[in-house]
């Protein structure tokens, strides 16, 4: 009987620890070391001036120290302002991202033509940032915080309309058919098949936008658009390093709080949907 | 005790006594492009009101094609269909669509919307008739909508289930629920596509009980496709049984025997 033969014959063979690269992959690796060493030049990176820069941090750092509370009342009514801007332009944003999204869901678009550009408005005000939205905004409507809200509404759209439709998009479609085949309206099946389906992943998307928006309408005054950040710029200006610091304080105790609440707030909601 | 032993309760329009043709069918033939052979070629046949009918054939046999056909769900390439004498062929549209109101359907699947309750699932039966916010709901629904729903659930023996989730709900009882969203139609027909195929044998008896008691107290028409040889002896007045894209048993359930109809199985 003959011996049966090996299934994989060159197994027993080692081979070699390193296989030798290919000529391209060593020529891209070269390029990407040397774009990358280039890069270190372009992106300012200096030991010498960290090192020099070393004392004055150490300045500014202990200079924070105390924070100073002189201007508690108006900096606190800014982070009150901050907080507002975030909140009104979130739900603002949210109520418009549901009818971007249902024209922009594949299941939900009346037409693939309004579903294209549906979707490649949701893409174009996700894909510029919200400080040029920002600047854009102070410009239009001047300096403010109702510049600031609206920056918000359109970083809040470009978020939750691309998340609202992909939600929409993974309901299960066999309600939807079975009241289809009864002849019920379009208009109907959203209302009782992909808004039911889509909640629990909504209110998920909405709060998370909440925190998002507050981490973001914080930095939104130093271009103008109203909110806690211009304090912090002119504090930053001004030297005023202990102001700085009851501002930082301030602004980590509203974050703190709002992704505090909104995740017990998330847990709740999820389970009391019916 | 067995909830769905109570009585049931008379509702809805109370159809004639008058033998009528509830659906006709005349020769009715589909075939998909781009397969080999037609589903089914030349079907014809008529179901008077009041009667339930299952349909029989192996997997593949076309039966699933062929309920659709019957209302347009699919479009047939040939063919005529008539329900309660309302020729549907020429219907386009908007005229379609309120041709169908009438028409209940229970897949093998429950397709309900999971997250709400049994009492608003069945409620959305009423969209069929009427559109707008007053049916999305039970808590937006009109007082004697909700009342029907609820009259719905109990004849399919769940009212104590009325404000339970449907994920909630067991395979049985979610099936049940979608029978009573397909009562709350108040339909002159009632199409139902294996509909016990996800079901245990202690469910799907129940569910099978169901339709029985529904076309006897209610007279409605029901025609089911079954897997079960059993189900169709024992639950339909008539069988029809298709194989090879033909239409090749038409008869009453008490002339034939299980083993001839295990055939069509084949
Ligand atoms: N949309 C479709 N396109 C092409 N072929 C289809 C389509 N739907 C069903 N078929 C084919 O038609 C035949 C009948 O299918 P179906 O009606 O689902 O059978 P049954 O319900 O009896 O199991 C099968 O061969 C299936 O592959
Ligand atoms: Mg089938």
């Amino acid at each position: 009987m003959p011996e049966p033969s090996p299934i994989h014959p060159a197994s027993s063979v080692l081979r070699d620890r390193f296989q030798r690269p290919s000529w391209l992959s060593s020529g891209l690796f070269a390029l990407f070391l040397g774009f990358f060493l280039w890069s270190l030049a372009g992106a300012g990176m200096s030991l010498q001036s960290l090192i020099q820069g070393l004392p004055n941090m150490g300045t500014i750092v202990g200079e924070m120290f105390p924070p100073a509370t002189d201007r508690a009342q108006p900096i606190l009514e800014a982070i009150l302002v901050t907080f507002q801007m975030a909140l009104v332009g979130t739900v603002i944003g949210v109520i418009l991202s549901i009818p971007m999204a249902l024209l922009a869901a594949r299941n939900t678009s009346p037409h693939p033509i309004v579903r294209y550009v549906t979707r490649s408005i949701i893409s174009f005000v996700r894909t510029v940032p919200d400080l040029a939205w920002a600047l854009f905004f102070v410009v239009s409507v001047g300096l403010g915080p109702f510049a600031g809200t609206l920056t918000i509404i359109v970083d809040t759209i470009g978020f939750c309309g691309r998340f609202f439709a992909e939600a929409f998009e993974e309901v299960d479609p066999g309600p939807s058919e079975a009241l289809d085949s009864i002849g019920s309206r379009p208009l109907d099946r959203i209302a009782v098949v992909q808004i039911p389906g889509a909640l629990p992943s909504m209110i998920n998307t909405g709060l998370f936008s909440l925190e998002k928006a507050v981490r973001s309408s914080v930095v939104l005054g130093l271009v103008g658009a109203g909110g806690i950040g211009a304090e912090l710029a002119v504090s930053m200006e001004m030297f005023r390093y202990d102001q700085a610091a009851f501002i930082i304080f301030a602004i980590f105790i509203l974050v703190y709080i709002v992704e505090h609440f909104s995740s017990r707030l998330r847990e709740r909601l999820l389970n009391q949907i019916r | 005790m067995n909830p769905i032993a109570q009585p049931l309760v008379q509702h809805g329009p109370v159809a004639p006594s008058v033998l009528s043709d509830s659906l006709q069918v005349e020769g009715l033939s589909k075939h998909f492009k781009g397969t080999e052979k037609s589903v089914f070629r030349d079907v014809s046949f008529s179901i008077n009101e009041g009667q339930s009918v299952a349909l029989i054939g192996a997997n593949g046999a076309g039966k699933s094609t062929l309920l659709r056909c019957c209302v347009r769900l699919i479009e047939p390439d040939s063919g005529k269909v008539s329900l309660s004498g309302e020729d549907l062929s020429s219907k386009s549209g908007r005229a379609l669509k309120k041709a169908r109101n009438r028409v209940g359907f229970v897949f093998q699947k429950h397709c309900l919307v999971p997250r709400l309750s049994a009492l608003t699932n069945v409620l959305h039966g009423n969209l069929a008739h009427c559109s707008g916010p007053r049916n999305w709901a039970q808590s937006f629904a009109r007082q004697e909508d909700r009342q029907r729903a609820l009259d719905c659930l109990e004849q399919v023996g769940l009212a104590d289930f009325a404000y339970q989730r449907c994920d909630q709900l067991s395979g049985g009882q979610s099936q049940r629920v979608a029978i009573a969203r397909a009562l709350m139609q108040e339909p002159r027909i009632l199409f139902a596509d294996e509909p016990t195929a996800s079901l245990d044998p202690q469910s799907g008896e129940l569910v099978m009980d169901l339709f029985g008691r529904l076309s006897r107290s209610r007279n409605l028409t029901v025609f089911f496709v079954s897997h079960h040889v059993e189900h169709a002896l024992h639950y339909a007045d008539r069988i029809l049984g298709l194989r090879s894209s033909e239409l090749q048993l038409d008869s009453a359930s008490h002339s034939e025997s299980a083993a001839s109809l295990r055939e069509f199985y084949a």
